[in-house]
């Protein structure tokens, strides 16, 4: 996911964070579960910490809980400010506030920084306590089915009944399609964006060029650096590289076009930087690395590459089996990361296997992160699905 | 309930007769989900809707009705045999590309095919055409040929004909006078104003 999707307007008079319709100025907060976990490797850790942040309220039957998950590099800040002085607000923030497609006036919305990540989770930065160091390559390998798990007991320790809906984009679909198997009674409506059921080829070596730019980096030690230090070009070009996937040429064409630099010195045959979409690809590696951890990266790709549900249960209908959610899915014409087909075919599964799916496609040319687009017509689309007054709960299964 | 409502719900009394309780129905061509949420209610029935519009989708969904954007063919492609027990194409039929591939299709996934579609043979029609020598326009047909997406009129003759050299069995019909309510008993093909199949193969 890119991070300068959404940029903040500001008002001429009111702050942003201030004006009605927002969720204002939101404080992350840490869950620390004290009982070991065991990953799906076999690997255990004595405990674990999930940074998260919550909007709006629990009610008083424990089930208006909204889940939203986040893609690869994002993180548990999805709405709001830090402060007076944050310059962007929640990477979803669009989507979610008072009276917005996510309404916090009706919901308690709850995201959580996943388990491998570096925002405030526990991670492969984070300090072992059997060594008193960074875990590094130590730390186990993550799935996404164990971000879920970790999920669930932040969940059960915010006294969620059961969720009214869980909603990702990207790796957040997965997790969420993964909440409604691995939870169907808990999970009561699923929606995911420009995701997929596995990655293709072409998904996994993008990512194994993002490993390699970052394990070939010399500073990158077998995963074993100092916080302030480590795989930084490795890290900035694996970003660089990934931008690309989430973007789309038409995009990236309306946006920087040919473009030079204002001090780009004509034809003049030189390395140095010469247009503008290559200053702005450094300025989004170098942001990248103040904010990610170089094994988290390692790590969460991997879990990514690893989801498989047709092969981890014999095919996408028998992984849909126990679903009782209604499912919607959306994809987006124009992203080539998890294209079209990819989502249309988790909805025609979940139909095959007899649930209640649905799926639309938006036209968009902004590629994968379509799914951050500000736009009334999916706003429409996902407070309908949220807020439409019966649950069917039929269950034709084949 | 003014003349035009009347022309909008006929289709939904009929088949909502056909409906068996209980049973899984596939709506190709849904819009916003208006029949399937008749049957819903009334049939218990467990619905699908498949329509092109990202529009119609979404009011589908805010319906509460499980809907899938995309093209009719590749949906019914996508399962098994007999998934469906019935399949409706109502309305939709005279703006299908592939009008053959998609009947054989939706037979082929659901246990009946409902077909239902205006009478281009209707006598109105055949006068209008004689008369003015133009697309015809009137409350059934509402857009000026050049606001309208392509169609291929169909008349009742034409269908029959159709399902006879397909070897497709009629197991049901259903011909309404021009009022879209009178059952229609004679000359058909002239006098129907909408018609009703169920198919089977």
């Amino acid at each position: 996911m890119t991070d300068d999707f959404e940029v903040a307007t500001a008002t001429d008079s009111t702050p942003r964070h201030l004006a009605p319709g927002e969720v204002g100025i939101v404080s992350p907060r840490d869950f620390l579960c004290g009982e070991p976990f065991t990953f799906k490797s076999g690997q255990t850790i004595s405990g674990f910490t999930l940074r998260y942040e919550t909007y709006g309220r629990l009610n008083a039957t424990r089930d208006n809980a909204v889940l939203i998950c986040h893609a690869l590099s994002g993180d548990h800040h999805c709405a709001g400010w830090h402060s007076a002085a944050d310059k962007k607000p929640g990477w979803w923030n669009n989507l979610i506030g008072p009276g917005k497609a996510v309404d916090t006036n009706r919901f308690f919305v709850i995201c959580a920084n996943v388990l491998g990540g570096c925002q405030g989770s526990t991670g492969p930065s984070s300090l072992n306590p059997a060594t008193g160091r960074p875990y590094g390559i130590e730390f186990p390998f993550v799935t996404i089915r164990d971000m879920v798990r970790a999920q669930k007991l932040l969940l059960d320790h915010l006294g969620v009944a059961e969720l009214h809906g869980v909603i990702g984009g990207s790796m957040g679909g997965m997790t969420a399609l993964l909440f409604a198997i691995e939870f169907p009674r808990f999970t009561h409506r699923v929606l995911a964006m420009a995701t997929t059921g596995r990655e293709s080829a072409q998904a996994i070596a993008f990512n194994e060029v993002g490993r390699q730019a970052i394990m070939q980096d010399p500073a990158w030690n077998h995963g074993d650096y100092p916080r302030d230090g480590g795989p930084r070009v490795g890290l900035a070009i694996a970003r660089m590289m990934a931008h690309i996937t989430y973007v789309s040429d038409a995009s990236m064409d309306r946006k920087f076009g040919r473009k030079k630099k204002e001090n780009a010195a004509g034809d003049a045959y030189t390395l140095d930087m010469q247009f503008e979409v290559e200053s702005y690809l450094r300025h989004q590696g170098q942001s990248f690395i103040n904010r990610f951890d170089a094994n988290s990266y390692l790590y969460i790709t991997r879990a990514l590459d690893q989801f498989d549900l047709a092969q981890a249960h014999g095919s996408l209908e028998s992984a849909f089996a126990p679903v009782e959610a209604d499912t919607l899915v959306v994809g987006f014409t124009s992203d080539w990361l998890f294209p079209p087909e990819q989502n249309r075919a988790l909805a025609l599964a979940l139909l095959r296997a007899g649930k209640r799916a649905s799926y639309a496609e938006l036209a968009t040319d902004l590629g994968h992160d379509s799914f951050l687009l500000e736009s009334e017509q999916l706003y429409t689309l996902v407070r309908g699905f949220l807020e439409r007054d019966q649950l069917y709960t039929f269950d034709y299964a084949i | 309930m003014n003349q035009l409502v009347a022309k909008r719900t006929v289709d939904m009394e009929i088949i909502g007769d056909w409906v068996e309780p209980n049973t899984r129905v596939l709506d190709l061509g849904c819009g916003e989900g208006a029949l399937l949420d008749f049957l819903v209610q009334q049939k218990k029935v467990s619905a699908v809707g498949v329509d092109l519009d990202f529009n119609k989708i979404t009011a589908c969904v805010r319906r509460g009705l499980a809907a899938y954007q995309g093209d009719l063919t590749q949906f019914l492609r996508a399962f098994p045999d007999q998934h469906f027990d019935r399949v409706i194409c109502s309305r939709t039929v005279h703006e299908l590309s592939n009008p053959t591939e998609v009947i054989f299709e939706a037979l082929r996934v659901g246990r009946t095919l409902t077909v239902g579609f205006v009478n281009h043979g209707f006598w109105k029609n055949r006068v209008h055409a004689l008369l003015h020598g133009r697309k015809i326009r009137n409350e059934v047909y509402k857009t000026e040929w050049f606001d309208s997406r392509p169609a291929n009129p169909v008349s009742v003759a034409d269908f029959e004909d159709f399902c006879a050299a397909k070897n497709i069995r009629i197991a049901r019909r259903a011909h309404l006078a021009g009022n879209w309510r009178t059952p229609c008993r004679t000359l058909p093909n002239l006098l129907a104003g909408f018609a009703l199949y169920d198919l089977a193969r």
